[in-house]
């Protein structure tokens, strides 16, 4: 199993970094957890940067791991894309132990990657940081005309939608003639 | 950078609509059918949109529905302009549902021919986005239609039902307003702001409502009026009214009419001249001192009053200067809006 430095990818195993860590140090030693995304790399996260994500709380909850076994054991989450990763633990990291604010600014900007990010975190269960994202994505059309609302949102127009039950009916009818087909060939 | 939000998970979806301003959520429901029909099937499941309603506007020429959860501010969501002052040449046009829209404003606007097709359109596009019944109104005389038309699409009665003071007063508005008392539904307020000539008079009965407000026009309300007015507080604005004439209105209510009126204050056009009230009504002098949270800033307080007593032991206390202000002292005398 590969781990890195935080935000760097590579295939070559490593001694994981610890994540950054608030000021002030905790009087009973913390444990850690160790994921990684598709890109293999390992990030070490606390367990109390994890609570946020209500999937992985519950994972760790009762599994009682050394450091040893948890380093052993990183969570593969390899449906989740190695940067996206990486944001998710940053800003759990960032809020461990407080709640978010209302207006969050160490919250992640690129727009471009918040689709895979709204996936991430809310296959993570991460509430408070869903919410955020789901305030973004609805902040895209504000004051926006339903034409560029369907630009931005990527809505299919009626006509769209018609071609598209049009498809899905013909392609369902042809998979239903060959099924019946098949049947007959094995009939005989 | 678009967002495909189609094909996020329900749950992400869901979120998102529900962070919506009324507002936003019209103007993308008009993204296609298929968007709609899913805002629309989020609105009907969803708790938290129950105490969202429809405001309507139909007054001259401002046509409007705003949604308003629950008392707070409302948001206008869509708009009617009618047809003649739309300019294609400067007005940014695009066809929706068969109706030339805009969108370039803060308010999506519809132009319409039809004023009142107009009206009811956008009240039954909206009221049936958000699963939602029209709970405020707020009408010129011309629009009277508006009640009937509410009256027989919804279940529920409205709450707030208001007859809207005209910009120009060149004609008068007594079937408007005889119309509207006598067929507004309406829970929680009805107020009047029109003229009525100086013959009219209200021979029906009106309520039950919690309040009634006859603005700066009171002056057709007679004492008859009063008696048959079944709300827990009323306001009536520049009345003729005489101290004499709401003796019998005193007598009535002692004889344990209006039983669920709270307060009364009527502004009394000509001031006070004093006059004794009847004998029989044992009005009495008193130094106690009536409180009337009003629906309108600070409470009502009233010194130096007079005291009348009910049949059943309830007593009420009232002034009358320039104002007939009458207090019930139910013990209960708090607002009902509390």
């Amino acid at each position: 199993m590969s781990s890195t430095e935080q935000g760097t990818s590579s295939a070559a195993p490593a001694e994981p970094t610890t994540a950054p860590e608030s000021a002030a140090a905790p009087e009973v030693p913390e444990s850690f957890y160790y994921v990684h995304g598709k890109d293999k790399v390992v990030h070490k996260v606390s367990a109390g940067a994890l609570q946020h994500s209500a999937l992985i709380h519950g994972m760790i909850s009762n599994l009682g791991y050394t450091e040893e076994q948890a380093k052993a054991n990183p969570f593969p989450f390899e449906n989740i894309d190695g940067d996206i990763l990486q944001m998710v633990v940053d800003w759990c990291n960032q809020h461990k132990g407080k709640p978010t604010p209302p207006e969050d600014t160490n919250l992640p900007k690129q727009k471009e990657k918040l689709f895979d990010l709204v996936l991430a975190v809310n296959y993570l269960e991460i509430k408070e940081l869903l919410t955020y994202c789901c305030k973004q994505v609805a902040m895209m059309v504000k004051g926006k005309s339903p034409e560029e609302i369907r630009e931005i949102w990527m809505i299919p127009t009626d006509a769209e939608d018609e071609a598209a039950e049009k498809e899905a009916k013909k392609r369902a009818g042809k998979e239903a003639a060959g099924e019946t087909a098949a049947a007959a060939g094995d009939a005989k | 950078m678009p967002f495909p939000i189609l094909r996020t998970p329900f749950v992400v979806l869901s979120e998102i609509i529900s962070i919506l301003e009324p507002n936003e959520a019209v103007t993308s429901s008009f993204c296609s059918k298929n968007f709609k029909c899913l805002l629309s099937n989020q609105y009907r499941h969803r708790k938290k949109f129950v105490m969202l309603e429809a405001y309507m506007v139909d007054f001259e020429d401002d046509i409007r529905v705003a949604i308003a959860p629950g008392m707070e501010e409302t948001k206008i969501v869509l708009s009617v302009v009618p047809m003649s002052k739309l300019n294609e040449s400067t007005n940014k046009v695009v066809e929706i549902n068969g109706h030339k829209a805009e969108f370039s404003s803060e308010v999506p606007i519809f132009y319409f021919e039809d004023k009142k097709l107009g009206s009811q359109w956008i009240v039954d596009y909206v009221t049936g986005l958000f699963n939602i019944d029209v709970r405020r109104l707020a009408i010129g005389r011309n629009s009277t239609w508006a009640v009937d038309w509410i009256n027989s699409r919804q279940e529920k009665s409205m709450n707030r039902v208001l007859l809207v003071e005209p910009t120009n007063n060149d004609s008068k508005a007594d079937e408007a307003v005889d119309y509207v008392l006598k067929n507004a539904r309406s829970s929680d307020w009805i107020g009047i702001d029109e003229y009525v000539s100086d013959n009219y008079r209200f021979n029906g009965t009106l309520g039950p409502v919690q309040e009634v407000s006859i603005s700066e026009k009171g002056y057709w309300v007679t004492c008859d009026n009063l008696m048959n007015f079944d709300a827990i507080e009323i306001y009536i604005g520049n009345s003729r009214l005489t101290i004499s004439d709401l003796n019998p209105f005193l007598r009535h209510w002692r004889a344990g009419g209006s039983p669920r009126l709270e307060y009364l204050e009527v502004c009394l056009e000509n001031g006070t001249i004093f006059e004794n009230f009847d004998d029989d009504l044992e009005v009495v002098r008193t130094d106690e001192v009536g409180t009337y949270p009003v629906s309108f800033g600070d409470p009502v307080v009233i010194h130096n009053c007079y005291s009348i007593q009910r049949m059943d032991g309830v007593k009420a206390l009232f002034i009358c200067d320039r104002y007939f202000h009458f207090i019930v002292q139910h013990g209960k005398a708090t607002s009902w809006r509390e």
